[in-house]
């Protein structure tokens, strides 16, 4: 265990970006979003979520596939190079770490292994921070997380008075931490601290079995009628990570990417004869209820929600996946 | 009898007279701070509605989702929300004989962003919402019954709508490009802006034919610009001001500095119009006129 003086940080992370990107929360405008760290900005490092989850390091909002040119009888692929830069991610509180695992499960197993994914995941060093104060919409420890002690990271910190301590969990973790080894000192007598509580609270026990006798429920229904069909919740969720695949062609040539997409648009499920088996709200935000709270742990035994908070806070209709849950336990088949 | 009371009994009333058979208000949510849309069906459940300083949600739009069914719905309209039922009047998007107004006049709401931060203890000391600054229209341009709700605050002087557009226009063309860009490399195409806006009543937006090429569903500035730029656009003329969209962003992009844009270049080019306010006053862009201010200019 090493600790590091706050006036340290900066080179701390000038340290870390030697043939690294290191990638921190910074204020940028009015929000908190991670971005690259070029030895200025805003750090923003205090309690609480950045707006966006840092899950675009592994799973971009767009990423090439390949690139292509045709013309005449004759066509050419080009394979793009997988992504080859070595990243450092700073700052990622519990919740988020988790979701790099389900990230994982989606990702690296049962059969498929994505590629793109992988290499990007290899090649960043994920340092978590702890939460020692929780915001209203955090619900982290529902889920079993503890938001003083990340899962599957490399570096573990921890705000303490005058700097941080700096815990290595795995040997790239050590690595890094013999790397700054002039900024770091032994950290004697110092106590790591309390971790948050969050007082919003979900009960999981039986969810899973009553949802599953509930796909027909009228509950869906009234539900969505509030439900204005955007993308907030799925794209600031750090576990969505559904994507479309489509292709920019410019006369002879283009490239075939992926975005992000989102099972709350109508176009989603939108078949090519024109028939669209999620017609409505209903359908569609069921669906990403589902997914998160049953579909998920049918397939991989484990939520697809990590009590981040952040649709609970940005939804500008407040569809409250708390609440559903609480409702979910209530309503009568 | 407190605006609330009066709210629920209304409600009661109309459903069980059946005069309407749907109400739309506003009940508490998860926390204090919130209170977003609720929908009412039955008279016992007329007691979920509220009144507070956080009812800040426009109800008109969810008429966009009963206009192909036979419901008769009783809506709750602040005056904002007021001049998005008289637009979607003139756009025939919902008849009149299905609709019943029940019109607030607004006192101006809070910042329900500023709330979640500031906590509960400093309820009395907080901002007015950001999109009720300035406001023209506090009180209901068209109901069929007005509920008094509490004392007009100060809303501000409708000037001070302005004065973003202002910082803009002294900017030189790169600044202002590099403002914009800035902000719309941000997006995220979330399309809540969209959704949220009584405005935007196309049937099919052009975002969502994505087969057609118009814009690709990468996420890249390129695409976030033009659909930035189209959305504007589009509600030229038909924005009420009613500041939703900025208020859902959750990048917290100046949606309406480029709205307001549109507005006093309208007013500049067309003569003063404020969208919604009458329901015979056609909308700038949808009516030809040899009269408009600009006419002999353009010849």
């Amino acid at each position: 265990m090493y600790k590091l003086a706050t006036e340290k940080l900066p080179e701390l992370l000038q340290c870390w970006s030697q043939g690294a990107t290191v990638y921190v929360p910074q204020k940028v405008g009015e929000v908190t979003l991670f971005r690259p760290f070029k030895g200025q900005g805003d750090l923003a490092l205090g309690e609480g979520n950045t707006l966006e989850p840092p899950k675009d390091l592994f799973f971009p909002r767009t990423e090439k596939l390949y690139d292509y040119w045709a013309s005449g009888k004759e066509a050419r692929l080009e394979p793009v190079e997988l992504h080859p830069d070595r990243a450092v991610l700073v700052g990622v509180r519990s919740c988020d770490a988790r979701s790099f695992l389900l990230l994982d499960q989606v990702f690296l197993t049962r059969g498929y292994v994505d590629e793109f994914y992988k290499k990007r995941r290899e090649n960043t060093a994920v340092v978590a921070l702890a939460c020692t104060q929780a915001a209203p919409t955090c619900f982290c420890t529902s889920f079993g997380i503890d938001p003083g002690r990340a899962e599957g990271v490399d570096v573990q910190m921890w705000p303490v008075p005058g700097g941080y301590l700096l815990e290595a969990l795995t040997p790239r973790g050590e690595e890094m931490l013999k790397q700054a080894s002039g900024l770091l000192a032994p950290a004697e007598g110092e106590k790591i601290p309390a971790p948050a509580q969050p007082s919003l609270q979900v009960e999981l026990e039986g969810l899973v079995e009553k949802l599953q006798k509930m796909f027909d429920h009228p509950y869906w229904g009234e539900l969505s009628r509030k439900c204005l069909g955007c993308a907030i919740c799925t794209y600031l969720c750090p576990t969505c990570h559904c994507f479309d695949i489509d292709c920019e062609t410019i006369e002879t040539s283009g490239y075939r990417f992926r975005c992000w997409d989102t099972c709350l648009f109508a176009h989603y499920t939108l078949m090519a004869g024109g028939r669209n088996p999620r017609p409505t709200r209903k359908e569609r935000l069921r669906n990403r209820l589902l997914h998160k709270l049953q579909y998920f742990v049918e397939r991989y035994g484990q939520f697809a929600c990590v009590g981040c908070g952040r649709c609970l806070e940005l939804c500008p209709v407040n569809v409250d996946i708390t609440k559903v849950i609480r409702d979910v336990k209530e309503v009568s088949l | 009898m407190s605006l609330q009371d009066k709210m629920r009994e209304r409600a009661r009333e109309l459903l069980e007279s059946g005069a309407v058979n749907m109400v739309i208000g506003w009940e508490k949510g998860t926390f204090w701070y919130l209170s977003p849309p609720a929908f009412i069906t039955t008279p016992e459940e007329a007691d979920r509605l509220v009144w507070d300083e956080f009812c800040l949600n426009n109800l008109s739009k969810y008429l966009l989702d009963y206009r192909n069914t036979d419901d008769k719905i009783a809506l709750f309209v602040k005056g904002c929300d007021s001049r998005n039922v008289v637009r979607l009047l003139q756009d025939n998007q919902f008849p009149r004989e299905r609709l019943y107004l029940l019109g607030i006049k607004c006192p101006g709401l809070k910042d329900s962003r500023a709330a979640s931060l500031l906590g509960e203890e400093k309820r009395a000391e907080l901002p007015l919402a950001p999109k009720c600054v300035g406001c023209t229209h506090p009180e209901p341009v068209i109901y069929d019954e007005l509920l008094e709700a509490g004392v007009s605050g100060d809303l501000g002087s409708p000037e001070k709508r302005f004065e973003d557009v202002e910082k803009i226009e002294a900017m030189s063309y790169d600044e202002r490009y590099a403002f914009w860009v800035n902000a719309y490399a941000r997006c995220i195409r979330c399309y809540a802006c969209r959704n949220v806006c009584p405005a935007c009543d196309c049937r099919e937006c052009i975002f969502d034919r994505t087969q057609t090429g118009w814009c690709g569903k990468q996420m890249g500035l390129t695409q976030n610009m033009f659909f930035a730029i189209t959305r504007a656009l589009h509600v030229a003329g038909r924005c009420t001001e009613c500041g939703e969209c900025e208020r859902v962003c959750p990048q917290r992009l100046p949606i309406m500095t480029l709205n307001r844009k549109i507005i006093k270049e309208l007013n500049a080019l067309f003569g003063p119009y404020e969208a919604g306010v009458s329901l015979e006053a056609k909308p700038p862009v949808v009516e030809y006129r040899p009269d408009d201010p600009d006419f002999e200019e353009r010849r």
